[in-house]
């Protein structure tokens, strides 16, 4: 059925281009059809269009082409049934270059579809460490916490979830832990607020300090110069927890004045 | 405006005149179906980088994660099962649609001057289509293609000269691991798809250069590619995209268990369109020759005698032995591939091999799918260490010999041994069926109708010639006496007693059930065990009880010291995961059978881990599943061997 259409206004002028260098119909000499320019530029555009929309009618590129193509389709039967069919043909070459293109994309899209899903443990692992608000026990004790306040880097250890697996219990990452000067144990994240590298003590400063950037922090975690765009990230501790120490580890997004969980 | 600008893009590129060569290339006799091979050829391979790419962002190519990320990328990710499938299934359509274009080509002389270079450029093409079948066939690293795949690399192993070092080469090294699948992963994603654009352009160039091969000038009137010959492409690529979607949503693209090189995988075959070479390697004659012959030098004979149609169609008749050779390879090659698939579905032990292969796939999705998700080591450990898979595989090494499990050998395949005339017959087996070891039903046998359950024994040669050993008699024993009293046993006042006995004897076993526990109703089985020790009956057995023999059977009873027990099994736990691992380890202990016991110990031809892996099978407790027991076949089993098949009725 699709056969019999017959073709369009246009091409009878193409043809002869191709005639005149007919070499036992074997050979066309296509770049002698550019001395007709204006012949072919309309059907190349309407083809542009529909690569790029795979909507005609949506796509209204400029006025004057649309105008073009409808006055072709317009002139006689042959012709609008060659303009159906260069819409068919368009619309079909989008749908099927489209399904896969779009499917894959989808399917790279699925770390912001899983977004909500948390990275580290449920808690429910027999291995896990962690309590049911979240709070990890840390392998060090009130007791052995320097009296002076000088900070201690610790070990956070927690199933890990990446992709396909699951690490019980490993190291997740690391804080800096002292008592301040109320007896109070605090608690920040080593990664730096700034972009993420490990900030480090200075024990001649006492201060803390980021060795990629310059950012320094106060031992209570304060900035201390204009380098880092907050204060260090302080993590919650569990009340109530006797010599031990449980912390709410958490990881937060670098280079903003807020603190937002990552 | 656009079109200054167009112009503008023209005059520094040349553009339109590119466009217009593509577009309006002419096609006398009118736009054709007959045409559309080639078209959709380059969409599929065009579906083929896209979706290939978009799978390369999350596949890892290692023997311990190679598996994992194409579980994750099918069963977890969002669209992964469409991404994938349309890949896998697009990879098959390919192959078809590859085979249609060369036979279309030969018979139509397509290849005849001027156009020779563009047949042996699509020859080319085909070959590293098939390079690419080839290597992407093994990248899931699933049991499937790696048998398969293992198949191809020995090939490559007996070509002559270079074999050995060839077959390392691609391996990357003596045996399949890590440099395997990196050097696979290399050539699918990298030289191969690389070298098909480069030949692709070639193969498009050429073509243009000497149009299209027209049958028939005055079919219709001429036209141009665009936009008629376009649409009868644009609508069998459509066709071809509706199905692989299709399949892709409707059957999914296949993901066996992960590759274990210590796990035979009898289902191994090589993907379909490779059938009749696996067949044609599969006759007697061929193998004769040695593998080299059937593998190597016969496919390159055949592709060298295509190769050299160009040269051959110069000759009066050329064309037609080209023509007639073409037809007798599809004829031949579709009647092998046909003959690969029906000697496949009638053959009982490849459909059993299938099926395991199925189960193992399901419980692998089961187990990664699980709270622990996949250890680090793999998703093949999971299997290593899931009791449900692992078990009937070991009862099918140990113990089918003698037992059987629902009437097979654990692994739903029916035993048959030689009988008197060399003929195949189903074998006998001689020691009871642990289909339902330890449930009610077993119990019920036991206690009701000993002689009968333990009949089997009796097919033994060591019951039926003794010699001067004493061996096990299920008709006559104390216990089979007692069981034997079926008009006081079965009278209508012990019908509770009976039911209580069972409860208490099936919470001593204490199985799982599909790894879940069984809660036993705590009235009945008290009842059961004050019945087993004080023989509480109705009848002549009264006072009767079990304890009468058996020591230690429940928890309060005072034990009659195991040694003994000698003919009195002792009966604490019986049944159970306990009971069972010491039963094993020495069923001719004093406190079980005593040395009438035929029985070997398996303490040594078993691994403890082994033990651990049967007993926790046998006793119900893994991690619970969704994949249906084996058929039962004791009925089919005892039809035949003209028992009674009221005892496989009688199971829950």
């Amino acid at each position: 059925m699709i056969e019999d259409i017959p073709q369009s206004d246009e091409t009878p002028e193409d043809i002869p281009v191709g005639d005149a260098s007919g070499e036992a119909g074997d050979v066309q000499e296509p770049a002698e059809s550019l001395t007709d320019p204006a012949g072919e530029e309309m059907p190349g555009i309407a083809e542009a269009e529909e690569e790029a929309g795979g909507d005609e009618e949506a796509g209204s590129g400029g006025d004057d082409t649309l105008a073009e193509v409808s006055e072709g389709a317009e002139a006689s039967g042959p012709g609008r049934r060659s303009f159906l069919s260069q819409l068919l043909a368009g619309t079909i070459g989008a749908v099927v270059g489209l399904v896969p293109v779009l499917s894959g994309l989808v399917f790279f899209l699925d770390p912001l579809f899983r977004r909500g899903q948390s990275s580290g443990s449920d808690g429910s692992s027999a291995a896990s460490k962690k309590d049911a608000e979240g709070f990890i026990k840390l392998p060090v004790t009130r007791a052995l916490l320097p009296k002076d306040g000088t900070p201690q880097q610790v070990t956070v250890e927690d199933d890990l979830v990446d992709a396909w697996n699951k690490f019980p219990n490993v190291p997740i990452g690391s804080v800096w832990v002292r008592v301040d000067e109320s007896g109070d144990v605090i608690v920040f994240n080593t990664i730096c607020p700034h972009l993420g590298c490990s900030v480090e003590y200075r024990n001649v400063e006492t201060d803390f300090y980021c060795p990629c950037h310059l950012s320094a922090f106060k031992l209570d975690g304060t900035k201390d110069n204009p380098i880092p765009p907050r204060d260090m990230d302080s993590l919650a501790v569990k009340p109530d927890t006797g010599d031990e120490i449980w912390v709410q580890f958490k990881n937060f997004r670098g280079g903003i004045s807020e603190k937002v969980e990552i | 405006m656009i079109r200054s600008l167009l112009a503008w893009l023209d005059d520094r590129t040349g553009y339109a005149g590119v466009l217009h060569e593509a577009l309006y290339e002419r096609v006398p006799g009118g736009a054709r179906w007959r045409y559309v091979w080639g078209s959709t050829l380059v969409f599929t391979f065009s579906v083929q980088m896209i979706t290939g790419f978009f799978l390369w962002t999350a596949y890892s190519p290692s023997a311990n994660t190679a598996w994992e990320s194409v579980y994750y990328i099918q069963n977890e990710m969002t669209f992964g099962s469409i991404v994938r499938g349309l890949h896998h299934f697009t990879a098959q359509l390919m192959i078809v649609l590859m085979a249609v274009h060369l036979v279309q080509v030969i018979i139509d002389g397509a290849y005849k001057a001027p156009r020779e270079m563009n047949f042996w450029l699509g020859l080319v093409l085909m070959q590293i289509v098939l390079g690419l079948s080839l290597t992407g066939y093994l990248l899931p690293w699933d049991q499937k293609g790696y048998y398969a795949t293992q198949v191809a690399t020995k090939i490559m192993g007996n070509a002559p000269v270079i074999g050995v070092e060839a077959q390392e080469l691609i391996q990357g090294g003596p045996k399949y691991g890590h440099h395997t699948l990196t050097r696979f992963f290399a050539l699918h994603a990298g030289l191969l798809p690389a070298s098909l654009v480069a030949f692709l352009g070639l193969h498009l160039y050429v073509f243009r250069r000497h149009g299209l091969t027209v049958k028939d000038k005055n079919h219709a009137p001429e036209t141009t590619f665009w936009p008629d010959q376009v649409l009868k492409d644009g609508v069998a690529c459509l066709a071809v995209l509706l199905l692989v979607l299709g399949l892709s949503i409707w059957k999914g693209a296949e993901l066996s268990a992960p590759a274990n090189p210590a796990e035979n995988y009898a289902a191994a075959r090589p993907e379909w369109y490779f059938l009749f070479l696996f067949r044609f390697l599969k006759f007697e004659f061929i193998e004769h020759f040695g593998l080299a012959f059937g593998s190597i030098y016969v496919p390159g004979a055949l592709m060298a005698v295509v190769a050299a149609m160009p040269l051959l169609g110069r000759w009066a008749g050329g064309h037609k032995f080209n023509v007639a050779f073409t037809w007798v390879l599809t004829i031949g090659i579709g009647a092998l591939t046909l003959l690969a698939f029906y000697e496949d579905g009638n053959s009982e032990s490849h459909q059993a091999a299938i099926l395991e292969a199925h189960r193992d796939s399901e419980r692998i999705k089961e187990l990664a799918g699980g709270p622990n998700k996949i250890p680090v080591s793999g998703a093949v450990t999971l299997l290593r260490e899931d009791p449900f898979t692992q078990g009937p595989r070991l009862f099918a090494k140990h113990c089918f010999g003698c037992h059987r499990y629902d009437g097979h050998d654990g692994r739903g395949r029916l035993v048959y041994e030689s009988g008197a005339d060399g003929k195949q017959v189903r074998g006998v087996p001689t020691a009871v069926d642990l289909g339902d070891f330890g449930s009610p039903s077993w119990m019920r046998a036991v206690v009701m109708d000993y002689s009968n359950h333990f009949a089997d024994l009796k097919n033994a040669a060591w019951f039926k010639n003794p010699g001067d050993a004493e061996v096990l008699n299920p008709d006559e024993s104390e216990m089979a006496d007692w069981s034997g009293d079926a008009e006081a046993l079965n009278s209508p006042e012990n019908a509770d007693n009976v039911k209580a006995l069972v409860a208490f004897l099936v919470a001593q076993a204490a199985h799982k059930d599909n790894g879940q526990e069984v809660v036993a109703d705590q009235k009945q089985v008290e009842r059961g065990r004050v019945l087993a020790v004080e023989g509480d009956w109705a009848g002549a057995i009264n006072g009767t009880s079990c304890a009468d023999c058996h020591s230690s059977i429940g928890s309060s009873f005072k034990a009659v010291g195991d040694d003994d027990a000698d003919g009195y099994p002792n009966l604490s736990g019986y049944g159970s995961a306990a009971w069972l691992k010491s039963f094993l380890a020495n069923p001719g202990a004093a406190q079980h059978y005593g040395e009438k016991n035929q029985m070997p110990s398996y303490a040594d031809r078993m691994t403890a881990e082994e033990l651990e892996l049967l007993v926790r099978w046998l006793t119900g407790d893994y991690a619970p599943t969704a994949v249906e027991r084996y058929d039962n076949r004791l009925e089919a089993a005892s039809v035949e061997s003209g028992e009674p098949a009221a005892e496989a009725a009688e199971k829950e």
